[in-house]
């Protein structure tokens, strides 16, 4: 193996643009050697931490498996998948998350689309705004979830303290049917409309001035310019972040854990806290990862169906 | 061509490496019971060891460390004890999880009483029958609780099975307490549960802005589960026949829904707004505000109430138990109590110098000189002499309650299903009580929803749900 070897060449089309080695560099270590093994350790992460539980996950998920129980996992094929998709227990938890995932974005978008064009129209101290306004985003959960608990209790809590000197009676907001909910929301809202509000701010500030020195030229009212330059320009922005807000939303599991713990009774219990449940109480680890991997299909076919939206809007 | 080629090398690792988990899966299936521990205790290791518990954070968890590290190093001064703690809601994940990974960070575990079965099944924790015979006097405890904290299969209420195998051995006693604002409505408790109510419907009557009673409401742990259970349990009902395994018709009998109706219709609005979702610590802190003139809570649990720091009863523990007091449950139509308090156990997949030294703790532990100092620690012991020593009964001023209602104690269910049978009854309970549920329609719910636990035990695929 002489230094002057001429070096492998995969495709005969690319000889002619191959660089040659530097001098020494022994003739194993290729540029697509050296690219493949700087990419391997990132790769073998990535196989060994998603791709391959995703795939036990799956072959479990047809199984009758259980982490507890141990002994041998026999095959039952689509009976969790059945089990799943026909149980009232998952169609009332799905319903809750629906209404979950609805509330919470819709009020993070308009609040946080609200809160950005405000901030974009202000020429005085907009970074430490933004700053301000990004805090709660940057908290973990379950710290939220603890310091919402106690602001939210029915006796001892500063909200209610609050209505109290307003004159108003107490809210039982983590403990009753009707408000139980609608304090997640809140709390999710609290913390992720920074979100929002971030990538709408940036595609507020990319918005080509001249638009609207052309618009001001023509007269043009404020109602106007919003509507015909602003939204067009923000709208494919704002609905990234609407997607992945609502991904996230779907997963739903530590607020609910700290704040309502799925009640009263299981009318916060979301499709993630529910997993949780079949998960580790009963062990039923076959179910769960058919849980698990139909709530991955959902979010995938809807994020593909949505995609499309966003490519068409694009296109037009 | 070597995209194609890594590729396929990709695709085949990732079914090699299935293929092996597979494998691996099916090995486990060699070890479904519960491993013997040696009937004498191994030579002990003289090397330095931690000897490491797990429990849920609470004052008896920090106590049993103290104590354990004051008192066993003075025999072995190569352990140090350490108890790890999670949250009550947690518990039982935090054990199991690792049991299912086989492999534990901790050597003892400390289950509740309902989660034996689920070890024993899942051959988790050591069979101690042999050692208990060879090393620990069994006749100088209660029959019943050297059952409930170590049986399997679960005794019947009151009694021990003595050709049962045995899994653990009592670590900490305890029940409810009825704590009874003496400053309010007088020295004397209410004997009776009806006579408890309207005691508390007239004190609350009486001083705005406090609640009659307060009491476990919330969906986790077993909190309203065991609340449901106790009034269930006084007035006459059962939970399940155990012999049948029949909970549908037992749990939602007459009584049953009796105990329902008293606990919703006539208790709950005698409490707090808003404490739907109250616990252990939720209700210790309504009395120590003097804002319930009756509570209910695990008597492990009332030892902050006599702390004047966190109390606004009085400024010294005398004044504050001038207007506390504490009695065991008004019976109804039975005295029954709730069986509280855990046993220590052996985790099978602990060295086998751990296992050695943890046999060694539990014969220490439950010696009665040591019973007794643990009483004075705090603890609760389970050694008849021990309840009835003077170390016991002076150390506070609930623990006579706890000596009174030994006799009175019943469980729950003893079964590998416990976990899921706990959290339908809990939140069923807890919807129930915070206007979700219908009180009738919670209790159908529970004995259908428990029932079909029981029967799909054996179900292949889809369970869970």
């Amino acid at each position: 193996m002489s230094e002057s070897a001429p070096l492998t060449i995969d495709q005969p089309g690319q000889a002619a643009s191959a660089t040659p080695p530097a001098p020494g560099r022994s003739r194993r270590l290729s540029d697509r050697w050296l690219a493949g093994a700087f990419i391997s350790p990132a790769l073998l992460l990535l196989l060994a931490m998603s791709v391959f539980p995703l795939l036990w996950a799956l072959y479990l998920s047809f199984t009758d498996y259980s982490a507890t129980r141990g002994g041998p996992a026999h095959f039952v094929w689509f009976e969790n998948y059945t089990a799943i998709l026909t149980s009232a227990q998952v169609h009332l938890r799905a319903f809750t998350t629906l209404i979950y995932v609805v509330g919470a974005v819709a009020l993070q978008t308009t609040l946080g689309f609200t809160i950005a064009y405000l901030i974009s129209r202000r020429t005085h101290g907009r970074g430490l705004l933004t700053t301000l306004f990004l805090v709660p985003m940057m908290l973990s959960p379950v710290v939220v979830g603890l310091f919402w608990r106690f602001m939210l209790d029915a006796q001892f809590g500063v909200i209610n303290s609050m209505l109290g000197s307003l004159g108003l009676g107490q809210v039982e907001w983590l403990t009753q049917q009707g408000t139980a909910l609608l304090s997640l929301i809140v709390v999710d809202t609290w913390q992720w409309t920074p979100f929002i509000m971030l990538i709408a701010l940036a595609g507020l500030t990319a918005v080509p001035k001249y638009l609207y020195e052309a618009a001001s030229i023509d007269r043009a009212s404020e109602w106007f310019r919003f509507r015909t330059i602003t939204l067009p320009l923000v709208w494919p922005l704002l609905l990234i972040a609407v997607l992945f807000r609502a991904i996230e939303a779907f997963r739903l599991f530590d607020l609910v854990y700290i704040l309502t713990s799925g009640g009263p009774g299981v009318s916060t219990e979301t499709l993630s806290f529910h997993v949780y449940k079949v998960a580790f109480l009963g062990f039923n680890t076959g179910t769960a990862s058919a849980y698990g991997i139909l709530m991955v299909l959902i979010v995938l076919v809807l994020t593909q169906l949505y995609l499309r939206y966003l490519n068409k809007l694009k296109e037009d | 061509m070597p995209g194609r080629t890594a590729r396929l090398a990709t695709a085949a690792m990732l079914v090699v490496t299935t293929m092996a988990a597979c494998g691996g899966g099916e090995d486990d299936g060699a070890n479904a019971s519960a491993p013997k521990a040696p009937a004498t205790i191994p030579e002990l290791t003289k090397d330095p060891l931690t000897l490491s518990f797990i429990w849920f954070d609470w004052p008896p968890a920090h106590a049993l460390e103290d104590f354990a590290n004051a008192e066993y190093t003075k025999e072995r001064s190569n352990v140090t004890i350490k108890v790890k703690t999670v949250p009550n809601a947690n518990w039982h994940d935090a054990m199991f999880t690792q049991f299912a990974a086989r492999k534990t960070d901790f050597d003892i575990p400390i289950l509740d009483s309902q989660h034996i079965g689920e070890a024993v099944t899942n051959g988790n924790i050591l069979d101690i029958t042999d050692f208990v015979k060879k090393n620990i006097d069994v006749k100088a405890y209660n029959p019943y609780l050297l059952a409930a904290y170590g049986q399997y299969p679960q005794a019947e209420t009151g009694k021990r099975d003595e050709n049962a195998s045995l899994y653990g051995l009592p670590l900490l006693g305890d029940t409810w307490t009825m704590i009874y604002r003496k400053d309010l409505i007088g020295d004397k408790p209410p004997q009776t549960w009806d006579e408890m109510i309207s005691v508390a419907e007239k004190c609350q009557a009486d001083n705005p802005g406090v609640s009659g009673l307060a009491f476990h409401q919330a969906n986790g742990s077993d909190a309203a589960a065991v609340t449901y259970n106790t009034v269930n349990g006084v007035y006459g009902g059962n939970l399940w026949d155990a012999k049948s395994r029949k909970i549908d018709g037992v749990v939602n009998d007459a009584a049953g829904q009796e105990a329902m109706d008293v606990l919703v219709n006539k208790m709950k609005p005698l409490t707090a707004k808003g404490s739907g979702n109250w616990f252990i610590d939720e209700v210790n802190a309504a009395v120590a505000q003097g804002k319930a003139c009756i509570a209910f809570n695990w008597i492990a649990a009332s030892g902050g109430l006599l702390d004047p720091k966190q109390s606004t009863l009085g400024t010294t523990r005398e004044q504050i138990l001038d207007k506390l007091g504490f009695a065991p449950l008004p019976s109804q139509k039975t005295n029954l109590v709730p069986l509280g308090g855990m046993g220590m156990h052996v985790s099978a997949y602990s060295p086998k110098a751990n296992q050695a030294e943890a046999l060694n703790f539990m014969k220490w532990f439950e010696r009665a000189d040591i019973q007794k100092k643990w009483a004075a620690a705090g603890g609760v012991p389970s050694r008849t002499d021990a309840l009835e020593s003077p170390e016991f009964l002076n150390a506070g001023p609930f623990n006579k309650v706890y000596t009174d209602s030994v006799s009175r104690m019943r469980d729950m269910w003893n079964v590998p299903e416990y976990a899921r049978l706990i959290d339908i009854e809990n939140t069923n309970v807890n919807a129930a009580l915070n206007g979700a549920k219908k009180p009738k329609d919670a209790l159908d719910d529970i004995a259908k929803e428990q029932q079909a636990v029981l029967d799909s035990s054996g179900r292949k695929g889809g369970g869970g749900l």
